[in-house]
């Protein structure tokens, strides 16, 4: 497959209403292609993998940017820069998870351009798929990735249905152990999904990692105020510290009543197509101390019901270190 | 309007992909006008009383060969909603669904073939020149079956079949409870198997269309009540088929 310098000849609109972008997705539906800081899209472009006709790029529009606080908790424009979260105070103080998975995306100017919506709702970078084949997810009907000759090292142990590619956002994971809640507009008014819900595996949708239909765009992420100032743990494993994608990461938010753990929220990255939430691991948390004895308990419960293919089990043992330090008083 | 889709191969060759679900519209419009057309044709038809579902009745379908059925028009509409709900944007984990539809139906298909062959009368199914010289001929009456029902009947099974055999290797290629996928097919071979899978499911949609169509008849709805409660009074016998060529049990 060529690989272009150039970009292929695209129209670009650039609305400063939401309104006029909502008119544009809803006109342009399949042809049209949202643009936010465009650090997953020009690769798609210039590669010749993906071809819209026309490009909406939001980062005209005022009214998607910065951060708001609600009644509860505060509201993140979904084209706020990835460096304009890790610089706002009020996430650094309430919801510092956040700012830890922001500020290991890709590279500084990378954070600089790139946005909270586009990091979210970015593809998967399997290079099968990313490489223009006609995989299931390009719409076809065979998984290059998953075969005796394919190089899985960074696919997925859960959740594979047909499609192992993995999730490669690293603020998705925190975003999902915070409840975070996404708004998103069409034409059609408003609906405001939970991440659980707007993630979706191969099972449910093949050809989208969100549930974002063709015509809606995502304008906003509520973060709710019941994770404030909890205990937060993340760290992403990747190949290098900067500019990759991770192997395995893990977003913990933690509840702590006394010495012990009231709730948690245990999610991890690059293991599935989703953010993938431990939820047999916060289930044993509730009530445990954060201490060696008890993270180790909790490990060992991280890749219950994993299913590694050819060349990632690595990612088991990796997944149960990672809880375990998450755990850790 | 495309009848196939086509993709590059991992070489660059181009092979089938499957077929256009363009197709489907196509094949909802079709049968929504054959029906149409037909409802218009019989309306125009004079027609005498109806005969009584009343008095002695006769069985026409054992209990077996009812429940054989409606697991069959169970698991077919799983197979098509499943299937079919996801290609039109309607998103749900779906394969899981499918597949189990897929073996069910499977199964009860083969159990109906082995009854059918060993057990039952396979003659009863089969065309013959007789059957279609019924069929062109007003005045006589119908077997058990009509030669309609029979060619029916006959593409149903044809089509099943096809739909069944290119499902089964389909599902050879996805990880199972039971073992792991091996995506042993060659992508030209699997292009094949995605596209005979999609023409048949267009097929069975207005196939079935028109089963349903039929069933609901209300010419025909005695046919129906016998595939709930199995008989058919000896009134609806008389008026419908030809006692020397389908002399059924009586039943209470």
């Amino acid at each position: 497959m060529a690989s272009f310098d150039v970009m292929p000849d695209v129209q670009l609109y650039q609305p400063a209403e939401l309104e006029d972008a909502l008119n544009l997705a809803d006109q342009l539906g399949d042809k049209g292609w949202i643009l936010g800081g465009g650090q997953d899209t020009y690769g798609w472009l210039k590669d010749r993998a993906k071809h819209p006709q026309a490009m909406i790029d939001l980062t005209g529009i005022e009214a998607l940017r910065g951060v708001r606080e609600t009644s509860d908790g505060i509201e993140i424009g979904a084209t706020t820069t990835l460096r304009e979260v890790i610089r706002d105070e009020r996430i650094k103080r309430d919801y510092s998870l956040l700012i830890s998975a922001a500020d290991v995306v890709a590279s500084p100017q990378i954070r600089n351009v790139g946005t909270l919506g586009g990091n979210l709702t970015q593809d998967t970078r399997c290079w099968y798929y990313r490489r223009g084949l006609d995989c299931y997810r390009a719409g076809g009907n065979i998984c290059y990735a998953n075969s005796t000759e394919s190089m899985n090292r960074e696919h997925c142990v859960f959740g594979a249905s047909r499609c192992v590619a993995v999730s490669p956002s690293d603020t998705a994971i925190a975003l999902t152990a915070l409840d975070a809640k996404m708004v998103i507009q069409s034409m059609d008014g408003q609906r405001v999904v939970t991440a659980d819900d707007f993630f979706v595996g191969p099972d449910t949708h093949i050809t989208s990692m969100t549930s974002l239909g063709r015509r809606e765009i995502l304008t906003a992420i509520r973060i709710p105020s019941k994770w404030a100032g909890k205990k937060f743990y993340f760290e992403k494993v990747a190949d290098r510290n900067v500019w990759d994608f991770a192997l395995v990461s893990i977003a913990a938010a933690m509840s702590i009543d006394g010495d012990a753990i009231a709730d948690s929220r245990f999610v991890l990255g690059g293991v599935a197509c989703t953010p993938h939430r431990l939820r047999n691991v916060e289930r044993a948390a509730r009530g445990k101390s954060l201490s060696e004895e008890s993270a180790a308990a909790l490990a060992s419960l991280a890749s219950e019901g994993a299913q590694p293919l050819k060349y990632n089990h690595y990612k088991l043992p990796l997944m149960e270190n990672l809880v375990r330090r998450a755990t850790r008083a | 309007m495309d009848i196939a889709t086509y993709k590059h191969d991992v070489w660059g060759t181009e092979v089938l992909r499957g077929v256009s679900w363009d197709l489907l519209w196509l094949v909802i419009v079709a049968a929504f006008f054959a029906i149409v057309l037909h409802g218009i044709y019989e309306a125009r038809q004079e027609r005498g009383a109806p005969p009584s579902s009343e008095g002695e009745r006769v069985q026409r379908h054992q209990k077996i060969d009812r429940i054989f059925h409606w697991i069959m028009a169970f698991s077919m509409f799983a197979l098509l909603i499943t299937g079919i709900l996801p290609i039109l944007g309607v998103n749900f984990a779906w394969l899981s669904l499918h597949w189990m539809a897929g073996l069910l139906l499977t199964a009860i298909v083969l159990a109906h073939i082995l009854r059918s062959i060993f057990v039952k009368d396979l003659s009863s199914v089969a065309i013959s020149a007789a059957d279609i010289r019924e069929g062109l001929d007003d005045s006589k009456k119908p077997g058990k079956y009509s030669v309609a029902q029979k060619g029916l009947h006959a593409v149903v099974a044809l089509v099943t079949l096809v739909v069944i055999i290119t499902g089964l290797v389909m599902f050879a290629m996805i990880d199972t409870p039971w073992w792991d996928r091996t995506n042993s097919l060659s992508e030209s071979t699997l292009g094949w198997t995605f596209f005979l899978h999609g023409l048949s499911t267009l097929a069975l949609v207005g196939l079935i269309s028109l089963h349903v169509y039929f069933a609901l008849r209300p010419e025909k709805l005695f046919y129906l009540r016998s595939m709930f409660g199995g008989w058919i009074s000896k009134d609806e016998l008389s008026a419908n088929h030809d006692p020397e060529r389908w002399a059924p049990d009586e039943t209470s």
